[in-house]
């Protein structure tokens, strides 16, 4: 008694506690990332084509060709319960979840098979993967490549002859998206500045025959170059649709697939390991510098780490400031007294307040009162059509600025408050004033706090999707914030966001099943963004804490 | 057992001030000073408090102080801690100012102009009364920055003159040969008698007229505080130098004129030798024998 009583006092078990409470914590961390980056790394990976013959429930005996995709293992009464036939003795079955693709076929992408009715898997090598713009993928045998409708090789060879097609499909492919993103893009968004300019003279009672006859033939020449483009589209569409490639499916049907509609083939089961390596890593490489494609749930997330990335420093160059200077006002400047003690709560709690609340007031206050007003005055000519008057990049980040404020006020005045009097009076007993304290020595000594400020800023704006919802953030927008166009940085436009294309794609989407490794991939990389853009910033805080090294002596 | 008696010595050595009368002869022979009988009639004045009474809220910490300080001599306030030596300092260039409900009433007069007037730039005066610290503050920049630093505040921008001035300075400093090779160097990688020597050199960079030392030297070991005691006579060439100390020594090695000041009040102000070989105060007598303090 008396002994465990002494082994109290120790402290041992305290010390045992608190080692408990930190493993968890790690565990959790680990565990967190660990699933996610396993989950969504395995995505990537150009797993094996299986076939193999299926009983169906009524007998029908019909082959299968896919991916497994999932196997769990099932309560046999449970099964039975839903009708399917088993042998009496079992009690689990595994229960597979295969990928068979051709969604425009069999209507589902998925085929669910109890492994009762199931064969032997066989991974024949010449089974290819059909990565489609459309539809999703496409799996089966390829029977012949033709060109202009005639077969130009078939059986065997087949595999050899494709390979110089589908790398001249590609091409052109990537051309004709230049073209129409790139070049027609930017040509309608100059004929639109023109349909502006013109309505800006109307506003303003300018629009002389002179103006109008500069702008019709600004307009002429850009729609001749519109047509030359769409001629050179037109005959990049006639020189890509001349290639196909005819499939045979798992039901023995031959169907044609043009390459046009084909992003890549590969036959997975054809490889070897550093092959295998070498397709993951450039479908991971796809994954971060793609466009989306198919309501998101395949092809990449590139507007979506670019607008989140774009929308964090927009957010972090307005914080900052604002912070910083609301920060030395109430240290530096402000009688200390109830008064500031009051702001100083009233601050402090503006970082409890939920961020959809935010979300709401950026809507209502940015969105439609100040955008309103800004198109109002500036952007005349573009209504009723509005122009800063609703969500965009702009608002999102004043937005979450806002959200972030409070945590970069209580740093930068911890900050401030921790630089020793005699710093100050050594500057002030040179005849500095005390602005010029401020700004040659407090602030810059100050300024590895400020950045704290901004890294916990930048952490806790990075992964709020919430209030984005509101004031600017899209399923898919149909351009990225900056482009060409100038004035090349668009803060009007709405910009897709990691955290919201997690939503999205996992819970939006027609076809979740297929999309849910994308959930985790994307998961991992919003994980990733955001320890990239703290990582800058810490390392940014060590220089200037080396810099600015506290009188400790 | 050597060890002991060493600790023993040391100890009657810091104690001395406190303990036993000083023989004045050989301890103002130590440096050489401007000698002679001074007379406070003679100077040139460049400071002069006129009834200087201050408060903090309630407390009255400086009683009705009037005195006058000679231009280009080192004039020395000594007291029991809490006297009011360095409030009176502070006073010189307004730091007191940064005090919250810190009072002043009467006035002090620099070349003749009172310095809490309301027309007064405190930055400008400021430029003109330099101060070092009891602690040595230097910025954390390089050892160059931290010398420039009045001549940028004063927009000098030019590197050649701003590299004339920095050397200038840090001779004057007597630093000149520690740190030449490394100004670019952070200064807080200086030991702290180098420091406070650079602050010296920060201090006297911008030309002021006076210069204000509170207790300069006690953070420092005995080697740097002899160092910087040679600086201040060096020193008083070209600036009116006021100096805190605590320690009496020191005083009497490098002041011409001492103030005795006791609870807030200017108990005594007289040249240096007669303060300290004849005291016309009873006060000061006791307090300079070590009967209090």
């Amino acid at each position: 008694m008396s002994n465990i009583r002494t082994w109290f006092k120790s402290g041992t078990p305290w010390i045992w506690l608190n080692a408990a409470a930190v493993s968890m914590s790690l565990l959790m961390v680990f565990g967190l990332l660990g699933l996610i980056a396993v989950r969504g790394l395995g995505y990537f990976w150009p797993s094996d084509i299986v076939e193999t013959w299926y009983t169906e429930r009524d007998g029908t005996r019909g082959k299968l060709i896919g991916e497994i995709w999932e196997n769990e293992r099932v309560s046999a009464v449970q099964l039975k319960e839903n009708g399917v036939q088993l042998p009496p003795d079992l009690d689990f079955v595994t229960r597979y979840l295969i990928k068979v693709g051709n969604r425009d076929i069999y209507g589902s992408d998925f085929k669910v098979a109890v492994a009762v009715g199931l064969e032997e898997f066989t991974f024949p090598k010449e089974l290819i993967r059909v990565e489609r713009k459309e539809w999703g993928n496409f799996y089966g045998y390829l029977v012949a490549v033709k060109e202009d409708g005639k077969v130009i090789e078939s059986g065997e060879d087949a595999w050899i002859a494709l390979q110089p097609h589908l790398e001249k499909a590609q091409e052109l492919s990537a051309r004709i998206e230049d073209i129409e993103k790139g070049q027609i893009g930017s040509v309608n968004y100059r004929l639109e500045q023109l349909r502006l300019q013109q309505r800006r003279y109307e506003l303003d009672n300018e629009l002389t025959p002179e103006h109008l006859a500069e702008l019709d033939a600004a307009r002429a020449e850009l729609q001749q170059e519109y047509e030359v483009l769409r001629e050179e589209l037109a005959s990049l569409n006639r020189e890509l649709a001349r290639a196909s490639i005819v499939v045979k499916i798992q039901t023995g049907r031959e169907v044609e697939l043009p390459l046009a509609k084909v992003v890549d083939v590969t036959r997975p089961n054809a490889m070897g390991t550093m092959e295998k390596i070498g397709t993951y890593l450039a479908n991971i490489w796809h994954f971060v510098s793609e466009d989306p494609r198919e309501a998101n749930t395949e092809g990449g997330v590139f507007p979506a780490i670019f607008g989140t990335v774009m929308m964090v420093l927009i957010m972090a160059i307005l914080v900052t400031p604002l912070g910083v200077i609301a920060a030395v006002y109430l240290r530096e400047y402000a009688r200390q007294g109830p008064l500031t003690r009051l702001i100083r709560i009233a601050v402090n709690n503006l970082a409890g307040v939920p961020s959809i609340v935010y979300g709401v007031f950026g809507l209502g206050f940015f969105v439609y009162f100040l955008g309103g007003w800004i198109d109002e005055t500036f952007y005349e000519e573009a209504l009723p059509a509005p122009t800063y008057g609703t969500p965009g990049l702009m608002w999102a980040s004043l937005t979450l600025a806002i959200l972030t404020l409070p945590v970069v006020i209580v740093a930068t005045e911890e900050g401030l408050s921790r630089i020793p009097k005699s710093i100050r009076e050594g500057s002030l007993a040179l005849g500095a004033t005390k602005f010029e304290t401020l700004w040659r020595t407090v602030i810059p000594m100050a300024s590895p706090a400020i950045m704290t400020g901004m890294i916990l800023a930048i952490a806790r704006a990075a992964g709020e999707v919430a209030p984005l919802m509101l004031v600017g953030v899209v399923k898919l927008a149909p351009s990225l914030p900056v482009d060409g166009n100038s004035p090349f940085i668009h803060l009007d436009r709405k910009f897709m966001h990691l955290g919201f294309h997690i939503y999205d794609v996992g819970f939006q989407s027609p076809n979740v099943e297929a999309a849910r490794p994308l959930v985790y991939a994307t998961s991992l990389l919003l994980v990733l963004v955001i320890v990239a853009l703290n990582l800058v910033a810490i390392g940014v805080r060590n220089r200037l804490r080396e810099k600015y090294r506290a009188l400790e002596n | 057992m050597l060890q002991s008696e060493d600790t023993r010595t040391e100890t009657e050595t810091n104690g001395m001030s406190e303990q036993v009368p000083l023989t004045h002869g050989v301890e103002i022979g130590a440096l050489d000073r401007t000698g002679g009988d001074l007379s406070l009639d003679d100077e040139d004045i460049a400071l002069e408090v006129n009834k200087l009474d201050l408060y903090y809220g309630d407390n009255h910490a400086l009683k009705s102080i009037s005195m006058q300080i000679p231009r280009n001599r080192v004039t020395a306030f000594i007291g029991p801690s809490g006297c009011g030596k360095s409030t009176l300092l502070r006073c010189f260039n307004r730091m007191n100012d940064l005090v919250d409900n810190c009072r002043v009433e009467g006035s002090i007069t620099l070349d003749g102009k009172d310095i809490y007037d309301k027309s007064v730039n405190v930055a400008e005066l400021r430029r003109r009364v330099g101060m070092v610290f009891q602690k040595p503050n230097p910025f954390p920049k390089s050892i160059f920055e931290n010398v420039a630093y009045g001549l940028r505040l004063r927009g000098v921008k030019d590197r050649r003159t701003l590299t004339e001035v920095v050397e200038k300075a840090l001779r004057g400093a007597a630093i000149w040969d520690e740190v030449k090779d490394r100004l670019e160097d952070n200064a807080l990688g200086l030991s702290g008698g180098q420091q406070q020597r650079l602050v010296i050199a920060r201090a006297i960079a911008t030309e002021p007229e006076v210069l204000l030392l509170d207790e300069p030297a006690s953070a420092l070991d005995p080697i740097s505080t002899l160092k910087i005691e040679e600086l201040i006579n060096d020193l008083k060439d070209r600036f009116t130098v006021v100096i805190v100390t605590h320690n009496m020594q020191q005083a009497a090695r490098v002041s011409d004129y001492t103030a005795f000041m006791y609870l807030g009040e200017l108990v005594e102000y007289a040249d240096t030798n007669s303060l300290f070989t004849n005291p016309s105060e009873k006060k000061t007598e006791d307090y300079i024998t070590g009967r209090y303090g």
